[in-house]
């Protein structure tokens, strides 16, 4: 049975996910801003703008309006920034329906709020039936087809089962998964990840530098999304491990490119606007610290990103003062606080 | 609106004939449990728990009831298997069920505001308990629907409370949720049986009795009957306002909007929370040494609380009439099965306010379609709002200020004991200066301001206009009255810890707020 699906935004990620929709027969709607953008996707039914090259099949079609783009759809992919997605979820909101089913494909936290984008979703529109898809998906190489997984996350089965009638495909394996919270977190986390591998590599630090720091970073995020309520488990999945080695290996991934750039020595604004896209680690880093410091969780590697990110430290001094740190239990156990732990003085994982 | 609450006898054959149906069903599916196997386990859980009950009839009645089955299982066919699946739910089904009795109703609200008036230390009712929030919202959601009363427990008092609070509103009266525990005394239990209350056995977990339970409170709020029970479960042990609430009444109402709209109405399922606020508990001192024994220990001994004790009951109301205390009853925002705001007219909005249809989260395609781990992760998220209403409608006092207040500073004279370390090491040495004090109160004061503005909890009148020493002095008086030791006494210009347990139940009232660092 096909299901009308609409994607919301037609970036690289966004117009690869409505290509693999309408080439599996389900009449598919994306959304864009850009009235160029649509005209070329309905007419050429290519994306210049999103650096991709695929002909977007002829189920799919583009539109710049919004309410027509959410009426009717079953389920709804939103591909969007992360700091634009609060701002179009406000304007859908007025469309979109309690029946509607929501998966967003979106690797980033909200500035300031530190909010996951399921929540922004919950706070701005009725929908419930809410998911996210994540894994080691460089956008370039599914629009290529060259097999790939993902993993389709929802606390809703009919959420998981839409979503994977909607986009697998004998080169695109998509898995099961419940934890929403896990799963985001792992997507918006790995991206710090990513740039201290780009810095790593930059740098010629060696591959043991390489994976000290990609292992410690792993074990950081794995400690704060556990403080946050995820299932460690999930760390160990595609949206987990799986993603921050196609992240970090991979000298095309955005947020590697911008890590390579700091450490070439090139200041942040510069390295973004040569970049040309979002690279959602920069911000990443940011509410990383604070809900670090929010839950009481040392992150030594993810501080010292966002210090060169965005307090002028140096890539160089930043690795030297990671080597200097007294080293602990290489895995600590994860431990949850008692019922009566007092705050300020939460036992850490 | 004419009292009345459905009785057990209007919906016991359509809960029997459900439960054993869906029992049936399942057990000819591919991933359903033979009868045998629900049967058996029925068989070894009641064993367990009988095994561990005192001795009375109604244990009696109940081996008796295990022993026959028991005898009966070896030769037992499947048609035989069903007709003692039938038989259990049946037996669960009468226990679990009401006997509302109009005439009972009328003479009981007749008599309750004047009763509990006497208790409450003479005069009127109305000015010991404070009806506050939402009340027109409350009426409204009454009006255009079914309503799933949902209070904090704080107290066994809080039955009583909210029975008056129900009848002083002028509401339809509601079916209450009880634990069978409050069964056990003869008066209390003819009451509640004749007020509409059913009875919760928190220590039968079998699927059958589950399964029962669930489906009679489906089946009565289905059928538009008013609800009341408490969330949380049992009272707060910690005094903690709650977190963490059970999901199994709260699970029923997503498939008692399905059953309502199938059969036609057009009438709304609306989820109200209440947080009761007490100056005083009147269990404290059980609850607390409870928690404590339970969290430091892997014993877990029953209680002999002060509810069981009608001294402590008089001290406790003498107590609230020489200090002209209140209880606060706040009343939440309605909510819709997924936890939307509704409006005056009892529809659903979404987060920008605008009107939507409820029945779409039930529905695929148009069509209403039953889908259990969806509605369990609606009531999840029904759950957690619940919860942080609960936060928001808890009402600040002085004694909850004063107990933080005093804690925190203990605390950071031994900043590395955990909790039972830092509550051995309080003692009636323990005391701090009444001008340190006053400042951090001062700072707590300014503190909750803040955050009762964001919305994020209640101010007490005495925290709006008194002044730091004055709300030291109101709580100072407060914990002098009924507690056999003093939670904290004044001794010269300093403040005493008289008992430290109950300074740590009073202060975690607040728990859950922001207020570390006004007191850092």
């Amino acid at each position: 049975m096909s299901t009308r699906v609409t994607v919301l935004g037609a970036g690289n990620w966004g117009t690869t996910l409505a290509a693999l929709a309408g080439s599996n027969g389900h009449p598919t709607c994306v959304w864009t801003r850009s009235a160029e953008q649509a005209a070329e996707l309905n007419g050429q039914r290519t994306n210049r703008a999103a650096r991709l090259s695929l002909t977007v099949p002829d189920a799919v079609r583009a539109t710049t309006d919004l309410d027509g783009a959410l009426a009717g759809a079953e389920l709804v992919i939103v591909a969007l920034p992360s700091q634009a997605f609060r701002e179009v979820m406000a304007r859908a909101s007025r469309s979109l329906e309690p029946e509607q089913l929501l998966v967003h494909g979106t690797k980033g936290l909200e500035l300031g709020t530190h909010a996951r984008m399921s929540e922004i979703v919950r706070a701005e529109t009725a929908v419930r039936q809410l998911g996210v898809v994540a894994g080691p998906n460089l956008a370039g190489e599914i629009a290529a087809g060259l097999p790939a997984a993902t993993v389709a996350a929802s606390p809703f089965p009919r959420v998981v089962e839409t979503v994977k009638g909607v986009l697998s495909s004998s080169r695109l394996r998509v898995f099961a998964a419940r934890d929403v919270l896990g799963v985001e977190l792992c997507g918006a986390l790995k991206n710090v990840v990513a740039i201290a591998a780009g810095m790593a590599d930059e740098m010629h630090i060696g591959e043991n530098a390489k994976a000290l720091l990609v292992t410690r970073g792993m074990l950081e995020l794995t400690r704060l999304a556990f403080a946050l309520g995820a299932e460690p488990e999930t760390m160990s999945g595609l949206a987990g491990i799986g993603d921050l080695m196609v992240t970090c290996a991979s000298p095309r991934s955005r947020n590697h490119r911008v890590g390579a750039a700091l450490a070439r020595g090139q200041p942040l604004d510069v390295a973004l606007a040569e970049l040309g896209m979002v690279a959602e680690g920069v911000w990443a880093s940011r509410s990383a610290r604070a809900l670090a410091g929010r839950h009481g969780v040392e992150l030594p590697l993810f501080e010292h990103i966002d210090r060169v990110l965005h307090e002028g430290l140096r890539p160089r001094e930043a690795l030297d003062a990671l080597m200097q740190l007294e080293p602990g239990r290489d895995v600590p156990r994860l431990k949850s606080p008692k019922a009566w732990a007092l705050p300020g003085r939460r036992p850490t994982a | 609106m004419s009292p009345h609450v459905i009785a057990g006898a209007e919906i016991g054959p359509e809960v029997v004939h459900r439960v054993v149906g869906a029992v049936v069903a399942a057990a000819h599916g591919p991933r359903g449990a033979p009868l045998l196997e629900t049967v058996h386990e029925t068989v070894y859980a009641e064993t367990q728990r009988l095994a561990d009950e005192p001795p009375g009839p109604r244990t009696a009645s109940d081996q008796a009831f295990i022993a026959q089955l028991k005898r009966a299982l070896p030769r037992a066919g499947e048609h035989e298997l069903e007709r003692r699946v039938r038989e259990i739910v049946a037996h669960y089904a009468d226990e679990i069920s009401g006997r509302f009795d109009r005439r009972v109703y009328a003479v009981a609200t007749r008599m309750l505001p004047g009763a509990l008036g006497r208790l409450l230390g003479g005069g009127a009712v109305e000015e010991r308990l404070l009806l506050e929030g939402e009340l027109e919202a409350l009426r409204s959601a009454v009006a255009h629907g079914t309503v799933a009363l949902v209070p904090t427990h704080v107290s066994n008092l809080d039955s009583l409370i909210m029975g008056w609070a129900i009848f002083r509103l002028g509401l339809p009266p509601f079916a209450y949720a009880a634990g069978l525990n409050l069964f056990e005394n003869p008066l209390l239990s003819f009451f509640m049986n004749h007020l509409g209350a059913y009875t919760v056995d928190r220590k039968k977990h079998d699927p059958l009795y589950l399964a029962t339970l669930k489906e009679y409170a489906t089946t009565l709020l289905a059928r538009g009957q008013h609800g009341l029970w408490f969330p949380g479960g049992t009272r707060s042990r910690s005094g903690d306002v709650e977190k963490g609430l059970k999901l199994g009444l709260l699970g029923t109402l997503p498939a008692a909007l399905a059953r309502s709209l199938e059969a036609g109405r057009s009438t709304g399922m609306y989820v109200v929370p209440c947080t009761l606020t007490y100056p005083l508990v009147l269990e404290a001192s059980s609850l607390v040494a409870d928690f404590l024994r339970r969290e430091g220990g892997p014993h877990y001994v029953e209680l002999d609380d002060e509810f069981a004790r009608p001294r402590r009951w008089a001290a406790f109301f003498e107590g609230l009439r020489a200090l002209d205390l209140r209880v606060h009853v706040r009343f939440g925002a309605p909510m819709d099965i997924v936890g939307n705001p509704v409006d005056a007219s009892g529809r659903s909005l979404d987060p920008r306010g605008r009107p939507i249809d409820v029945r779409g989260y039930l529905s695929v395609r148009g069509h209403l379609t039953p889908d259990a781990a969806r509605d369990a992760e609606y009531t999840r998220e029904v759950a957690e709002r619940v919860a942080h209403a609960y936060h928001q409608g808890t009402v600040a006092l002085p004694t909850s200020v004063l107990a933080w207040a005093v804690f925190e500073r203990a605390r950071r004279d031994r900043p590395q004991a955990d909790l039972f370390r830092l509550l051995r090491g309080i003692g009636p040495q323990t005391a701090f200066e009444r001008a340190a004090l006053c400042h951090d109160v001062e700072r707590l004061i300014a503190r909750l301001k803040v955050l009762a503005s964001e919305g994020a909890v209640q101010l007490a009148p005495e925290l709006v206009a008194g002044s730091a020493a004055a709300v030291i002095e109101r709580g100072l008086k407060t914990f002098a009255t009924y507690h056999v030791t003093p939670v904290l006494e004044p001794a010269g210009h300093r403040i005493a810890v008289g008992d430290p347990n109950l300074l740590y139940y009073y202060r975690n009232r607040l728990s859950g707020l922001p207020l570390e660092e006004a007191t850092a």
